[in-house]
C-alpha cells in the first residue's frame, strides 16, 4: 500500500535524528537482506556486513577492553571492558593490571548480552562496544560482554547456557570480587534479545542460588501468540514488522514451539512461576515507538505480580536503537537511570 | 513506491517548517564544516559525511521500497557482491544502480530540501565523539586460555610478568638483572603446564631471550632445517597461508579477466603451492585460459640444484595437462632488494600481477621515531615499491603479518611478539583436530609440531635479532595501507564474494575459533577475534574501475593429494 508507506516513512522520521535514522535503517536494510523464507540465515554476508572493532588494551577515554575465551568447548569468548588502571601507561596494560579489581571499594560487574534478535551482531561489533564502554565510564562497572551462540544455527537454550557460563566464571574470578568482603556484585544487562537472556540467566541463578545485584533490561525482546495492540498499531512503523519478529522467534525457538514458549513468553500461559525465587530486581527500559512494548510491560506486570521489585521506565517518543547513538535526551536520560540504579544497588 | 521525497511541495505538513528544522539540528549536531565525516555514526563503523546524510537516507528508503515487492530480498542480495560497507554511500549507491532502471527511482538532488525534513523533535545534545584510537596504536590481547585453577592461572600471569620484565631489562642494557630474571622464569615455566597455551610459548619466549642475552657462537637463531620444509608444515597445520593464496589468486584471476597474455610474479616461489590452484581456474574459465607466464623468485639452491627450475617444471606439466600455455621463468636471489625489473622481461600488452605473500615486510629497516616515522633514508621497500609501480600491474596482492613487531623499542617489540605468537600457537592447537581430515592423528601431531617450529624460528629473529640480521619486521596493516598508497599503488578491494569464500574455505579445512573480518576493503584471517594475518590488493596500471562481474569462482584444491580429470592424472602438486 503505497500510501500507508508514505506515512510510514514520514512518522518515522518526525522522530529520530538524521544519522539515528540513517543506522537504524541501514541495519533494517542489511537485516532484509539476510533472512531468508525458508529460516536459513545468510551468516557469511552477515558477519562480511557487520562493522566490528578490535579489543585494546590501551586506555581509550580511560576504558580498556580484552578478549578472554571463558569456554574452549563451545569456544565461548568474551570481551571485558574496566577502567583503565592507575598510572596506566599509553602505549598498553599489562596482562596483570588488566586482572586486578579496579578499585578497593565495591565495584558493579555487568553481564551484558548484546541485541540482534538472536541472531545477528558480536561483542565486537561496533554499536555494542561502544555501549560497553559507555557503561564503564557511568559506573566504573567491569563489563563482561558474551559472545553466545546464535540463531538460527544455535536455538533454545543455547544463548541462555552461554549466558549461565558466564555468570558461572564471573562467580569464580577472584579479582571480580570487589570491597572488603570480596563480594560479587554482579548485574545482568541486555538490549532485545540480550535482555530476554538477562532474565532467563537470572531466573537460572535465582535457581541456584548465585546472588544477582539487579537486572537491567534495555527493549527486551518477549513475545507471544497473540497478536498485541501494540503490534498491530505499530507494524512497519517504526523499522521493526511483526513479520521479522516472527521469522526471529521461530529462528530461535526449537522446531515446532509457538510463542508461548516461555523462553518468548515467560509470564504467559507456559511460564514458570517466580515467587519462591529470590529473583533478582529490574530495571526495565521500554521504548514507546517499539511495536514488542505491551509483551515488555506485561513482563514488567508479571515481575510485580510474582512479588518482585521491579522499575519500570517509558519513553514515551523513543524508537528501538534510541540507546545506540549518543545524540537525544532519552539516550543520556536512560544512562542516568542505569547508572543510579547499578550504584543504588552495590 | 513512495513519493514522499519528490517534489510535492506543499502537501507535506513538515514543509514550511521542516527545512529549517533540519539544518538546524544539522548544525547543532555538527558544529563545524557540514563536509566532514559523521562523528556518531564514525564510532558505529561508518564512514559518512554529514552532507551526504540525506542523500544516504533517501536511497535507504528508495531500496528499501524496492524490496517490499520483492518475495525474497535476500535471494536477489546473495546475486549482489558488495564492498566496504564502511563507506555506507558507495554502499548504497551501488545497490540502487544494480536495480532495474527505473525513472521514478532517480533521485533528484535539488528538490530534497523541501520534501524531506528529518525532524529532530527532542533537544539536541551536543555529540561527544567516542573516538576509537587509530589502529597503528591498538593493542590486540589475544584470548588467554585461562585454566580453571587459580595457582596454574597466576603462576602463568606471573610468567608473563617476568619475561616481560626481562626484555626491560635488556632493553636498558642491565644484563644481570635479565639473567638473574631469566632464571626465575624457568623457575617458574615448572609450574605451568608448557605442553600447551601460554606455558607452551613462554618456554620458547624464554629460550629466545636466553639466546639473546648469551649468543651462541653461530648466529642466526634458528635450526638447520630447511626452510621450505617449515613453511609447507606451517601451510598443513593451519589456514593462514591457504587463506592467503585463496584470496591473492582469486583478487588475480578477477584482475585477470579479459586478458589473453598475463605474468604472475612471484615474490618468494617456494614449493610454488598457490600455483596450481590458479591455474586450474585460469583453464576453466569461460572463454579460455590466457597464455600465462609465471617469474618465480627465490634464493639460489646452495647444493648445485636448481629449485627453481624443478618448481618450475612441475607447474609446467600441470599447466600443460590442462592445456593452459605456460612459461616459466625463476630468478635467483639472495635478496629481494638485488632483483631488478628488466629480469622479468614482461612483454608489452602483458597484464602483470605482482604477488607478495609475508616478504616486503623483510624490505624495511628500523623505524627512526616511536611515533613511527619513517627513516629518513630511503629504504630496500622504496626502491622494490617503485620499480612495482613501474611494471603499471593488473594487481598487486599483498599478504603480510597483522602485528606491530617493527617498533623502535624492544620492549615493545617483545610484548606485542608474545601476544601474537601465544595467539598463533594456541590456533595451532586449538584448530589441529579439523586439518586436512586425512592424516592420521600421529601425521596431524608430526605436522603440528613442525609447524611450531617454523614459528618459533619467526618469533626467534624478531626477539633475538638487530639490524640487517632482523628480517621479521612485520607492521600492521594500517602501515602498509600509508605505504602501498604513498608509493602510487591504489587500493582494490576485496568483497564479499571473496569473504564468503575464504569463510567458506575455513570451515572446509579448519577449526572453530578462526575468524575473517573485512576491513576496508581488506581482509583479515585471526583466532578468536585477533586478526593475524593480512590480504589486500592493489593496482598501479591506468586503467579505470576494475570489472565488477565476478562469475568466475577459484577452484579448492586440496594440495596434497591428486585430481583426477578423465583419463588424464594430473601431477600432485608441489
Amino acid at each position: 500500500m503505497a500510501g500507508s508507506n508514505e506515512v510510514n516513512a514520514n512518522e518515522c522520521r518526525m522522530v529520530v535524528p538524521l544519522n539515528t535514522w540513517v543506522l537504524i535503517s541501514n541495519f533494517k536494510l542489511a537485516y532484509n537482506m539476510l533472512r531468508r523464507p525458508d529460516g536459513t540465515f545468510d551468516r557469511h554476508l552477515a558477519e562480511f556486513l557487520d562493522r566490528k572493532v578490535p579489543a585494546n588494551a590501551a586506555p581509550v577515554n580511560g576504558v580498556v577492553s580484552f578478549d578472554i575465551l571463558i569456554d574452549r568447548t563451545n569456544n565461548l569468548l568474551a570481551r571485558i571492558y574496566r577502567p583503565a588502571p592507575p598510572n596506566p601507561s599509553p602505549a598498553t596494560t599489562p596482562l596483570a593490571d588488566l586482572h586486578r579489581p579496579p578499585s578497593p571499594d565495591p565495584f558493579p560487574v555487568i553481564i551484558f548480552f548484546h541485541g540482534g534478535s538472536f541472531a545477528h551482531s558480536s561483542p565486537n561489533t561496533a554499536i555494542y562496544d561502544s555501549l560497553c564502554r559507555r557503561f564503564v565510564s557511568l559506573s566504573g562497572a567491569v563489563v563482561i560482554s558474551v559472545d553466545y551462540r546464535r540463531s538460527p544455527e544455535y536455538r533454545y537454550p543455547c544463548a541462555y547456557d552461554d549466558g549461565w557460563a558466564a555468570l558461572k566464571w564471573a562467580s569464580t574470578e577472584p579479582w571480580l570480587h570487589g570491597g572488603k568482603d570480596a563480594k560479587l556484585r554482579v548485574f545482568l544487562c541486555g538490549d532485545s534479545s540480550g535482555g530476554n537472556i538477562a532474565h532467563h540467566v537470572a531466573v537460572r541463578a535465582a535457581e541456584s542460588g548465585i546472588e544477582v545485584s539487579g537486572n537491567i533490561l534495555l527493549n527486551p525482546m518477549f513475545g507471544g501468540n497473540h497478536r498485541t495492540e501494540s503490534e498491530k498499531r505499530l507494524d512497519g512503523k517504526y523499522f521493526v514488522t511483526i513479520q521479522d519478529r516472527d521469522w526471529y522467534w521461530k529462528a530461535y525457538l526449537p522446531e515446532g514451539a509457538d510463542r508461548d514458549h516461555p523462553a518468548c513468553n515467560p509470564f504467559g500461559p507456559n511460564g514458570v512461576n517466580l515467587e519462591e525465587l529470590p529473583f533478582t530486581k529490574s530495571l526495565v527500559i521500554v521504548a514507546g515507538l517499539d511495536l514488542v512494548q505491551d509483551w515488555q510491560l506485561a513482563y514488567a506486570d508479571g515481575l510485580k505480580t510474582a512479588g518482585k521489585d521491579v522499575k519500570l521506565v517509558y519513553r514515551e517518543q523513543a524508537t528501538i536503537g534510541f540507546y545506540l547513538l549518543p545524540n537525544t535526551d532519552h539516550f543520556y536520560e536512560v544512562m542516568e537511570e542505569i547508572k543510579n540504579f547499578v550504584t543504588s544497588n552495590l | 513506491m513512495s513519493s514522499s521525497f519528490r517534489s510535492d511541495v506543499g502537501t507535506d505538513p513538515c514543509d514550511s517548517v521542516g527545512d529549517d528544522r533540519w539544518w538546524m539540528a544539522s548544525a547543532s549536531d555538527r558544529g563545524s564544516s557540514r563536509g566532514e565525516i559523521d562523528g556518531l555514526l564514525q564510532g558505529a563503523g561508518y564512514r559518512v559525511r554529514s552532507t551526504d546524510l540525506r542523500h544516504v537516507a533517501i536511497g535507504l528508503e528508495q531500496l528499501e521500497s524496492a524490496m517490499v515487492g520483492d518475495q525474497c530480498a535476500a535471494s536477489s542480495a546473495e546475486a549482489v557482491v558488495h564492498y566496504n560497507p564502511s563507506d555506507l554511500t558507495a554502499w548504497v549507491d551501488s545497490m540502487l544502480s544494480g536495480l532495474a532502471p527505473d525513472p521514478n527511482l532517480l533521485r533528484h538532488p535539488q528538490s530534497t530540501a523541501t520534501a524531506n525534513a528529518w525532524a529532530d523533535p527532542t533537544r539536541q545534545r551536543p555529540s561527544s565523539l567516542h573516538r576509537l584510537e587509530n589502529h597503528q596504536q591498538h593493542r590486540n590481547v589475544p584470548a588467554v586460555s585461562l585454566q580453571s585453577m587459580e595457582e596454574e592461572e597466576d603462576a602463568a600471569i606471573r610468567l608473563v610478568h617476568l619475561l616481560v620484565s626481562c626484555a626491560d631489562s635488556v632493553q636498558r642494557g642491565d644484563s644481570e638483572m635479565a639473567g638473574s630474571l631469566l632464571d626465575q622464569a624457568r623457575l617458574a615455566l615448572a609450574r605451568v603446564n608448557t605442553g600447551f597455551g601460554i606455558g607452551k610459548v613462554a618456554g620458547y619466549f624464554v629460550d629466545a631471550l636466553c639466546r639473546r642475552l648469551y649468543p651462541p657462537p653461530l648466529c642466526g637463531g634458528g635450526s638447520a632445517a630447511n626452510p621450505e620444509i617449515l613453511y609447507h608444515h606451517f601451510y598443513e597445520a593451519c589456514p593462514y597461508i591457504k587463506f592467503a593464496h585463496f584470496t591473492a589468486n582469486q583478487a588475480i584471476l578477477e584482475a585477470f579477466q579479459g586478458h589473453d597474455r598475463v605474468h604472475v610474479v612471484d615474490f618468494n616461489l617456494m614449493h610454488g603451492l598457490q600455483w596450481p590452484a590458479l591455474i586450474q581456474a585460469l583453464a576453466l574459465r569461460p572463454g579460455g585460459p590466457p597464455l600465462l607466464r609465471l617469474t618465480g623468485i627465490g634464493p639460489p639452491s646452495p647444493d648445485g640444484r636448481d629449485a627453481l627450475r624443478e618448481v618450475g617444471l612441475r607447474l609446467a606439466e600441470l599447466a600443460r595437462s590442462v592445456q593452459v600455455r605456460f612459461a616459466f621463468r625463476g630468478v635467483a636471489a639472495t635478496r629481494l632488494e638485488h632483483v631488478r625489473p628488466w629480469m622479468f622481461q614482461v612483454a608489452p600488452g602483458e597484464a602483470v600481477a605482482v604477488n607478495t605473500v609475508l616478504q616486503l615486510h623483510r624490505l624495511l629497516g628500523d623505524r627512526a621515531s616511536p611515533e613511527g616515522g619513517d627513516a629518513a633514508a630511503a629504504e630496500p621497500i622504496d626502491t622494490v615499491l617503485a620499480w612495482v609501480v613501474g611494471l603499471k600491474p593488473k594487481i598487486v596482492t599483498v599478504v603480510e603479518q597483522e602485528a606491530d613487531h617493527n617498533k623502535p623499542s624492544f620492549l615493545d617489540r617483545f610484548t606485542e611478539a608474545l601476544f601474537y605468537y601465544s595467539t598463533m600457537f594456541d590456533s595451532l592447537e586449538g584448530g589441529s583436530h579439523r586439518s586436512g581430515g586425512h592424516q592420521t592423528q600421529q601425521q596431524q601431531t608430526v605436522v603440528a609440531a613442525v609447524a611450531e617450529a617454523y614459528l618459533q624460528r619467526e618469533m626467534c629473529n624478531v626477539v633475538c635479532c638487530e639490524g640487517a640480521a632482523r628480517v621479521e619486521r612485520h607492521e600492521p596493516l594500517a602501515r602498509w595501507r600509508d605505504r602501498l598508497g604513498r608509493a602510487g599503488l591504489r587500493a582494490v578491494h576485496l568483497g564479499s564474494n571473496a569473504f564468503k569464500q575464504a569463510s567458506m574455505l575455513l570451515t572446509l579445512f579448519s577449526g572453530e575459533g578462526y575468524c575473517v573480518e573485512e576491513v576496508d576493503g581488506c581482509l583479515t584471517l585471526g583466532w578468536h577475534s585477533r586478526p593475524l594475518i593480512s590480504a589486500s590488493a592493489w593496482r598501479a596500471d591506468d586503467d579505470a574501475s576494475p570489472p565488477r562481474d565476478h562469475q568466475t569462482l577459484l577452484v579448492l584444491q586440496d594440495h596434497s593429494s591428486s585430481v583426477v580429470d578423465g583419463d588424464d592424472h594430473l601431477q600432485p602438486a608441489a
